[in-house]
């Protein structure tokens, strides 16, 4: 039988997303073009050519190495092209991704990236146009609703702040706006710095399909258990593997002698 | 503010769930500024910076975020935090209705209103070192935070702007 990876324990749908998300298996809900994914990171204009930092990998005369025979390089590490990065704020308002199963998604489905994760923000590096793609697989599918995340590479304030009162999250450099049609635009890259035309990254979603589609528990929406003081708590599989977790390190961990 | 009243004040905390558009604070602080009894007000939330702070775009001004007024009586401050929390002293205990109202009035989303000591009555060690050894009015102990410019972000409002 073919091994089929289990990537996250959980009967929730909350569990079910977290699976999503490191699978890669991830619903398209827009499309955002190239030139725009390209325009709001902010490292080239759309169109230019890719800086490099070394010639391509066909030129140089690669050392005989065998795992250089078993792996191939990505589109922008054969090209030589710089690293960048594209980082995303989350709100804890029940944003689809939260920075954790980024780091898994990019981790696990990203060749050639460098996940970072921090309690408010998550960022990849890779080569750019590696991480142009991966960007744009971001913002397109179910990882990103343009509401609740947003591309955010400096002042990321906003994750755990309450929302606007039009449901985006906060932002202190105004980069994004709701447009009078119902759409979100960003009007400044992700290091504020303003664009020349507005760029449509799609409509936010409801309350409902985001509490539908968050990977993060919440007491108000799908909690671990019910509230702490419950007399009796049903603990989703996940946290009942993470105690089990803790227990088995705690007393391998501990040892007297 | 500069209400007297024989009366025991109260402070209360306006909490509303979603952060204030400038016109909805303006708005809600007109209504609960006419409801009247207003001894001190309050507005806290997280700033909103006229430049970009830090990064490859430090420096470049936010347009947002310039010329937003608070006019309030007779006065005019620059809206400096998006608005997320509002304290206030009021003259008595009765005086908390009328503000209940005005927010149910104005605000678009659920607000919680509490009860409690929110002003500090003593002078704090910041205090000391803005103000001095001796606070001419006592009433500006808790408004400002010790960075704050007093001319810049406090307002003295006279008390003709109440209905009561």
């Amino acid at each position: 039988m073919a091994y089929k990876p289990q990537y996250y324990p959980g009967t929730t749908s909350v569990g079910k997303n977290r699976r999503k998300h490191m699978s890669g298996d991830l619903e398209k809900l827009r499309d955002i073009s190239d030139a725009d994914v390209v325009t709001i990171m902010g490292h080239r204009a759309p169109g230019a050519d890719y800086p490099s930092t070394h010639p391509p990998l066909a030129e140089m005369g690669e050392p005989d190495c065998p795992i250089r025979q078993i792996v191939t390089p990505t589109p922008g590490a054969a090209a030589g092209d710089r690293i960048r990065y594209s980082q995303f704020a989350d709100s804890m308002y029940n944003a689809p991704a939260i920075p954790y199963f980024r780091s898994y998604w990019a981790a696990i489905n990203c060749r050639g990236s460098d996940p970072g994760t921090l309690s408010g923000r998550q960022i990849v590096e890779a080569r750019e146009r590696d991480i142009e793609q991966y960007t744009k697989i971001m913002m397109d599918t179910e990882m990103c609703d343009p509401a609740l995340a947003t591309m955010r590479g400096c002042t990321v304030h906003g994750h755990s702040l309450r929302l606007d009162e039009d449901g985006m999250m906060f932002d202190m450099l105004a980069r994004t706006e709701l447009g009078s049609d119902g759409n979100v635009y960003y009007v400044k890259d992700q290091v504020g710095i303003p664009l020349d035309r507005k760029v449509n990254a799609g409509k936010p979603m409801s309350e409902a399909e985001a509490k539908k589609r968050t990977t993060i528990f919440r007491c108000d929406n799908v909690s671990f258990g019910g509230p702490c003081t419950a007399d009796k708590r049903t603990l989703d599989e996940g946290l009942v593997t993470l105690h089990h977790m803790w227990e088995r390190r705690s007393k391998w961990g501990f040892r007297p002698e | 503010m500069v209400t007297k009243s024989d009366t025991e004040s109260v402070q209360i905390e306006i909490f509303p769930q979603r952060f204030l558009k400038p016109d909805t604070a303006q708005r809600l602080l007109e209504e609960i500024y006419r409801s009247g009894g207003i001894l001190r007000i309050m507005i806290q939330g997280p700033n909103l910076p006229k430049s970009v702070p830090y990064g490859p775009g430090k420096g470049i001004p936010i347009e947002e975020h310039m010329n937003m007024l608070l006019e309030l009586g007779d006065s005019a401050l620059e809206l400096r935090v998006k608005v997320g929390r509002i304290w206030l002293e009021l003259e008595s205990e009765e005086k908390i209705e009328g503000v209940k109202a005005a927010c149910e009035r104005v605000l678009p989303c659920t607000f919680t209103i509490k009860r409690k000591q929110l002003f500090h009555t003593k002078p704090t060690v910041s205090d000391y070192a803005k103000y001095g050894s001796e606070v001419e009015d006592k009433r500006i102990l808790g408004l400002v935070d010790p960075k704050a410019k007093r001319e810049r972000d406090l307002a003295i409002l006279s008390d003709t702007g109440g209905d009561t």
